[in-house]
């Protein structure tokens, strides 16, 4: 009801005081009738009119009913009734709105709330579990630690080996948790031993900073950055024992490093400082005070297109130079092992008082490694040359000889995932699982290598014994990778290696051996 | 020595081939902005990548991220890869230039008008027919009104809104902090809602249907009339309000990294071009050029302006003794 309804009814009302129709006059007090006449026509005598009194009122309530009374009363009392309804009318509307108002507010609260506690939880640390190991997180990012691992049990069956050389085996290869995280965004650790020898040894356990892509320093005792196999992951070579080149490069030292990522990862650098160990070792402790320099620089062409590179090629070289001197006891220097990991060239030592004859690094160590990979779809190919130079000395009391010796190797491998996966210089997932209940079989890969080692010439027969030590090796291999999933391989080899010299009479005899690996890693 | 040679030869040839093929490839840009200027930028980065395509032959794709400004700028402290900032106040971008070092600490030098291409103010939006007959902010600071205005500790145009009234007051009582400091109290007495961001706020005046007003930024206002109708808002320009300057800058350290310095400088430089003066004015920012600001005058109601350099004595200033924690602010709200 508007403003000027109510102002016409209140109007209406003040005119209803007395109201007369036809015959009948009303008379209203404060919305009430208190009297109503008939007129009986003009009186006689006075000219006026001439009413019917009370008596006849009774008679007219009884004539015409309570209906008539009542309704004009409601008819009356109508303006100030509707008046005082408009007015808790208008307060019940203010307070629905009051009340409107509270729940939207509370409404619009509790959902600030609740995207308060999703950006609370967006400040927790977040834990998390997958393919790539387990992880606990700062909210920023700032922090990490991931618990990964792998662990390898193969066995090894040698055939044609009837003196029983080499020992039918079941054994674990590699047993390595693998602690790894940042302490404040630029600053990555990774400690990871190894569980499968007779006693615990520490592989990895190094430091990094890590400001820019372009720029990270490293310190610790971890891969140095020289031959490509060696370089790849334990868990990601096609083979279950690396190839022969990987004889001439060290395993693991200990140094500082500075490397990083050029133009977008196109060119990756690699210099470091390394206490300097012999081929195939893992250093803890140096023996003498020179150092051994080693850089790498690796070129990937296509690494700014990494989601679909037309081909996922790397190249580069690799080289280390350094001064180291042994001695009888450590003599700084190696010995060579075939792929079925037997000895096949070892330096003369002797252990007879007074230690004579011991051949000892004596000098200048030189490696020079160019090396590649190609992966094209399901193909994948890996090629690798090293030489490994070394000057050595022999005294045996009487004459004290040297020589700067060299060694090479090189191979190739080849691999081609059966089932279509990418191929890749790291470790694959396959397109589906292996899950008999739901049908997916993993990835099938095909390998294949060749490869030689060629021990210098020179080394005979005063740094080595040729009735002990081969020549020459050269071995291939052929082998089944099954991926189960990006975390479980099982690989079957088999490899022949046939050698030269190594014998009392003529060559060491073949070492075939067939070999499993039941693998998983996360 | 020959099969050095060789192999530098290849090298260098596989180098060249590298960067003969980064040369073409597309780039990417993240800008990290506050609230209200998705509009803004959606039609801003359309017309910057569409013109780079043209003049470079550089397709450019550029991403946006939008949060209040002082949320925005922490994720970028924390780690969020911007290339380009454009936030809401100069405090932010300082917070980021201190703390991250990702650029220089004079970067507002870097471009006109202290790196702030295009400007506005703080003004009120109410609905329509004024209910609440709202004039100036003394009416804001009746008693029983709802005030819609977001959290200063994490909204830069909160941070605008809280000084704007702080100028007024202390224009009102005569440069009285004590009085100005009551009469902002009263402001935030009749705040029901605090969000963290202005668009939130927007939502919830404009969606939500709470409050009688929105402090608003002029841009944020002018666009809820034209998308909502100015049959159901209106807004209402107070005496006094203050400049707010908005500032931009290329977040060096990320874009040398992901090499993208110049397309980043390249965009925004844009936003000071003629068509970006024009886009700006056409989303309600006040243009910085003279040409631009006369063809859109009729949009932009004149205003006593004041800076926060003459009432505040710049931002650091202002942030360290309004929104500090335990600051004034804290003080206000917490013993509402």
């Amino acid at each position: 009801m508007t403003d000027i309804d109510k102002a016409m009814l209140a109007a209406v009302a003040r005119a209803l005081h007395r109201l007369r129709f036809g015959s009948l006059e009303i008379v209203v007090h404060e919305g009430r009738i208190v009297q109503t006449h008939f007129t009986l026509g003009t009186d006689r005598t006075t000219g006026g009119p001439r009413f019917r009194g009370e008596k006849s009122m009774v008679t007219i309530r009884r004539k015409t009913g309570l209906v008539l009374v009542w309704a004009l009363n409601a008819v009356v009392a109508a303006p100030q009734l509707l008046a005082q309804q408009d007015s808790a009318a208008a307060a019940t509307q203010q307070r629905l709105d009051d009340l409107d108002q509270q729940v939207k507010i509370l409404s619009r609260r509790w959902e600030l709330y609740q995207d308060s506690v999703i950006n609370a939880a967006k400040s927790r640390p977040s834990v998390s579990a997958g393919a790539t190991g387990f992880q606990l997180k700062s909210a920023e990012g700032n922090f990490v630690l991931k618990l990964r691992g792998y662990l390898q049990a193969d066995s090894r069956v040698y055939f044609s080996d009837d003196a029983q050389v080499l020992t039918n085996d079941l054994l674990l290869r590699r047993v390595r948790p693998i602690l790894e995280g940042t302490v404040y965004r630029y600053y990555d650790f990774r400690i990871m031993p190894d569980f499968a020898g007779s006693a615990p040894t520490i592989f990895d356990a190094y430091f990094e900073a890590r400001f820019e892509p372009e720029f990270a320093v490293r310190a610790g005792k971890y891969k140095p950055a020289l031959g490509l196999e060696r370089y790849q992951s334990a868990t990601d070579v096609k083979f279950i024992e690396r190839g022969l080149p990987t004889n001439l490069v060290p395993s693991r030292d200990v140094g500082l490093q500075i490397a990083g990522d050029l133009a977008g990862g196109v060119l990756n650098y690699n210099a470091a400082l390394f206490d300097g160990v012999p081929d195939l070792a893992s250093g803890l402790n140096d023996v003498a005070d020179g150092k051994d320099l080693v850089g790498r620089l690796f070129i990937v062409p296509f690494a700014k297109q990494a989601e679909n590179p037309p081909v996922d090629l790397g190249f580069g070289i690799a080289a280390s130079t350094g001064n180291e001197l042994g001695n009888t006891t450590t003599t700084a220097l190696a010995s060579y092992r075939s792929p079925g990991q037997a000895t096949v060239f070892r330096y003369l030592t002797s252990s007879t008082a007074p230690v004579t004859g011991t051949v000892i690094a004596d000098g200048r160590r030189e490696r020079i490694i160019p090396q590649a990979y190609l992966n094209k779809g399901p193909l994948g190919l890996l090629a690798e040359y090293t030489i490994s130079r070394q000057e050595v000395a022999r005294d045996t009391g009487v004459t004290r000889t040297t020589e700067k010796l060299e060694h090479k190797a090189w191979q190739v491998e080849g691999s081609f995932f059966l089932t279509g996966e990418r191929n890749s210089f790291r470790s694959i997932t396959p397109k589906k699982q292996f899950d008999p209940f739901a049908g997916g079989w993993g990835a099938f890969e095909l390998t294949g290598r060749y490869g030689e080692l060629d021990f210098d010439d020179d080394a005979f027969p005063i740094y080595a014994s040729p009735t002990a030590s081969v020549t020459k090796e050269k071995a291939w291999a052929i082998g089944l990778n099954w991926h189960l999933g990006r975390n479980v391989k099982v690989m079957v080899n088999y490899e022949q290696t046939r050698f030269a010299g190594g014998a009392t009479s003529g060559d060491r005899p073949d070492e075939k051996f067939f070999a499993t690996r039941f693998q998983t890693s996360f | 020595m020959a099969f050095m040679i060789r192999g530098a030869a290849v090298v260098a040839l596989a180098l060249g081939l590298a960067t003969a093929a980064h040369a073409q490839k597309p780039v990417t840009l993240l800008n990290v902005s506050y609230d209200p200027t998705r509009e803004l930028y959606q039609d801003v980065n359309a017309a910057f990548t569409a013109k780079y395509k043209v003049d470079k032959g550089v397709a450019v794709t550029i991403r946006q991220s939008h949060g209040g400004s002082g949320k925005q700028a922490r994720s970028v402290i924390d780690g969020l890869e911007a290339d380009v900032v454009t936030l809401a106040l100069a405090y932010d971008i300082d917070e980021i230039a201190q703390k991250a070092r990702l650029f220089p600490a004079d970067w507002q030098k870097r471009l006109p008008d202290n790196s702030a291409p295009y400007t506005s103010t703080i003004v009120f939006l109410v609905r329509k027919g004024n209910p609440k007959n709202i004039k100036d902010w003394d009416d804001i600071a009746r008693p029983g009104l709802s005030v819609i205005t977001p959290n200063p500790k994490t909204s830069g145009g909160a941070r605008w809104n809280y000084l704007a009234a702080w100028g007024y007051a202390v224009k009102k009582f005569g440069g009285d902090q004590a009085k100005a400091r009551e009469f902002v109290a009263r402001i935030y007495k009749n705040v029901p809602v605090l969000d963290s961001g202005a668009r939130g706020s927007t939502t919830t005046f404009v969606e939500r249907g709470i409050g009688d007003v929105l402090l608003a930024w002029e841009n944020e206002a002018l666009l809820a009339v034209k998308e909502l109708g100015p049959d159901k808002f209106q807004i209402v320009v107070p005496s006094v309000s203050i400049l707010a300057e908005p500032p931009v800058t290329v977040v060096d350290k990320v874009a040398k990294k992901r090499g993208t310095l110049e397309v980043a400088q390249a965009y925004l430089q844009f936003l000071y071009s003629d068509e970006g003066q024009e886009l700006a004015a056409k989303h309600y920012y006040r243009p910085r050029n003279k040409a631009v600001a006369t063809k859109y005058a009729a949009t932009f109601p004149r205003i006593n302006l004041f800076t926060i350099d003459e009432m505040f004595g710049g931002w650091t200033r202002a942030q360290a003794t309004h929104f500090a924690d335990g600051g004034v602010f804290d003080q206000i709200y917490e013993n509402r």
